[in-house]
């Protein structure tokens, strides 16, 4: 089998709507393909049409090699879903959760409790196993529908926006809980909004926007798509902004620019940015503050597409 | 550590079996709910009771003797959308997408939630029916027709429960499901003898009361009760159950199949 997900020109409408509209999408076995868009882009309608929740209109979609509307049962089979919205039984407790869901997959009841325990304990999540999951914290709830997902372990594991809502923390402890399941043999598809969670986790990346792939690669070519890194300096007085702008042009040859009182310089990579910062100091400038950015990916659509990441909900806001 | 791991599957009927639990746990985290599935059925019994009854039979405790068991079967037919409301819930909420994504019998899925409200509609009858033992109801039969008796309002409000399955699948508000409940259960139970004789009505509506299937359990249940089983309500009971069944079984698979296409 060459790969694990084989999506081609997928297309899904509901009513106006083109929420996919002609989507390819590829990923090897054993690697993370990142699927980043903004609010709207058909990022959750990719993924229940991979994940056998939803018919395409048109095209096709492969996972291990099966096609996802002939071979839905094998496909489930061998598949693990976290959805955009926890897919938890309030009601029940962690534990009872991650019972059921083992008991259904044809763990005996022992089994069934035996595994459940070891995800508990691998989600950090032993101390609230007997508690309601409509009492859980974002973050634990993100976990335990993590946990959940990967009870008898999946061959490719698709995650809608794993992170979104979480604190910094939660978010690297979930980005450690995915990195360990890829280094298990898992093929991940993740869905995020964030280009550095994508930049993080992700092998490849694919950019959708409006129902259509824009943009695809390894994190490293898509970074250096839209520019990479910036550097933003803002001088303790106001009137050694042109002299930043000089220094940053004479050393890397940078297009700097003033916004608000801020020098913003372009840079490849941070040791650019190192030797534009040491020769300020050697020029004696006075920093109030410095710092380098990420490009967002308000900045990678801004540059791929030339208008901002606008959702195609506000967009039917508008029109209403 | 080494992860549990197993290659066994279980067959639909224990995968329904694991559905209903699911349903019935909060059950064990939530006792208190136990009281809610039989206060419907119970205040029926004892309104109408003690409300009508002395008006409509002389004493109250005449009335309990003659429609105690149709009343406290009506209790629970008013009872059987809650399969449909908790399906709703269930397929708005984001456990049936995982559990949809899963290799599980789709059967399973609805007839879990079939099963578990089963097993609340047992609890509830058990209790009303003590009640109404408690307050002086006394069956001419034995106990093993009592029995037969509540075998045949389950079997009834089983097949009844699926009708429920559809509408909760292909309703999109709770209000609806509402709705058609009270469009479905009212003239069922009105234009049946659960309450009143058949003669009473017009004639027209004799024959809707005549093929009724809540006349049917009524009857039957009445005829069990005094120790004499009618043939023929019984005979138009099953028929009515396996036609429901035979409808409305094919017709939610389909329904939930259909809704993965959008
Ligand atoms: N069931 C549906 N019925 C009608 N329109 C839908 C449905 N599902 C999605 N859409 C529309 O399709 C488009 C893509 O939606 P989708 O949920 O796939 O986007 P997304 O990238 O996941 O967005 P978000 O980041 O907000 O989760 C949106 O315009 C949305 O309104
Ligand atoms: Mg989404």
């Amino acid at each position: 089998m060459r790969h694990a997900i084989e999506v081609r020109g997928l297309v899904k409408a509901f009513g106006d709507v083109r929420a996919l509209d002609g989507v390819d999408l590829t990923a090897p076995a054993g690697s993370v393909l990142g699927v980043l868009g903004p609010n709207g882009a058909g990022k959750t309608t990719a993924v229940r049409i991979l994940s056998t929740l939803t018919h395409p209109d048109a095209g096709t979609a492969r996972v291990l090699g099966l096609d996802v509307v002939a071979k839905a049962d094998e496909v489930r089979d061998r598949i693990g879903l976290t959805g955009q919205y926890a897919g938890l039984d309030e009601n029940l407790t962690g534990e009872q959760n991650l019972v059921l869901i083992a008991r259904l997959l044809g763990a005996s009841r022992p089994q069934a409790k035996a595994r459940a325990a070891e995800l508990l304990e691998r989600f950090d999540l032993v101390h609230a196993a007997s508690r309601p999951a409509g009492k859980y914290s974002g973050g634990m709830r993100r976990r335990l529908d993590l946990a959940a997902s990967v009870v008898r372990r999946p061959e490719v594991l698709f995650l809608d926006e794993p992170t979104t809502g979480l604190d910094p923390k939660s978010r690297g402890g979930l980005w450690d809980v995915v990195r360990d399941l890829v280094a298990e043999g898992t093929t991940v598809l993740l869905t995020t909004q964030y280009l550095e969670e994508a930049d993080q986790l992700a092998d490849s990346i694919a950019v959708i926007d409006a129902g259509r792939v824009i943009a695809s690669g390894a994190p490293a070519e898509l970074k250096r798509m839209v520019g990479g890194l910036v550097l933003r300096m803002r001088p303790v007085r106001p009137e050694a902004l042109p002299q930043l702008v000089v220094l940053a042009d004479g050393t890397i040859g940078a297009a700097a620019k003033i916004e608000e009182g801020e020098a913003v310089v372009p840079v490849a990579h941070a040791g650019e940015a190192t030797a534009v910062m040491s020769r300020v100091t050697q020029a004696g400038v006075d920093l109030a503050s410095f710092g380098l950015d990420e490009p967002t990916l308000d900045e990678v659509f801004l540059t791929l597409t030339g208008h901002r990441a606008e959702s195609n909900d506000e967009k039917e806001e508008v029109a209403a | 550590m080494t992860a549990t791991t197993w290659n066994t599957r279980r067959g639909t009927f224990a995968q329904t079996a694991s559905m209903a639990a699911r349903s019935l746990a909060s059950i064990r985290n939530n006792p208190a709910t136990l009281i809610e599935f039989f206060m419907i059925p119970l205040m029926i019994l004892l309104s109408i009771t003690f409300f009508m009854g002395g008006q409509m039979m002389g004493s109250w405790q005449d009335f309990l003797q003659y429609a105690g068991p149709t009343i406290i079967v009506m209790g629970l037919f008013f009872a059987i959308p809650t399969t449909g409301l908790g399906l709703h819930a269930d397929l708005k909420s984001g456990v049936f997408d995982r559990l949809t994504a899963m290799p599980v019998s789709r059967f399973a899925l609805l007839g879990g939630r079939v099963a578990a409200d089963m097993v609340k509609h047992a609890w509830a009858l058990l209790v009303v029916g003590g009640v109404a033992f408690a307050i002086g109801y006394r069956p001419e039969a034995g106990a093993a027709d009592v029995i037969a008796a509540a075998a045949i309002v389950l079997a009834f409000l089983f097949c009844a429960s699926w009708t429920m399955v559809l509408v909760g699948l292909t309703a999109k508000t709770e209000d609806q499901i509402q709705t058609w409940m009270i469009a479905l259960l009212m003239p069922l139970s009105y234009i049946s003898t659960a309450f009143i004789e058949i003669d009473t009505l017009p004639d027209a509506l004799q024959w809707v009361a005549r093929v009724n299937p809540v006349t049917a359990v009524a009857e039957s249940v009445r005829g069990v009760l005094a120790g004499d089983v009618s043939g023929g309500y019984l005979l138009s009971l099953a028929a009515w159950c396996a036609g429901t069944l035979a409808v409305f079984v094919p017709l939610s698979l389909r329904a939930y199949r259909r809704k993965l296409m959008n």
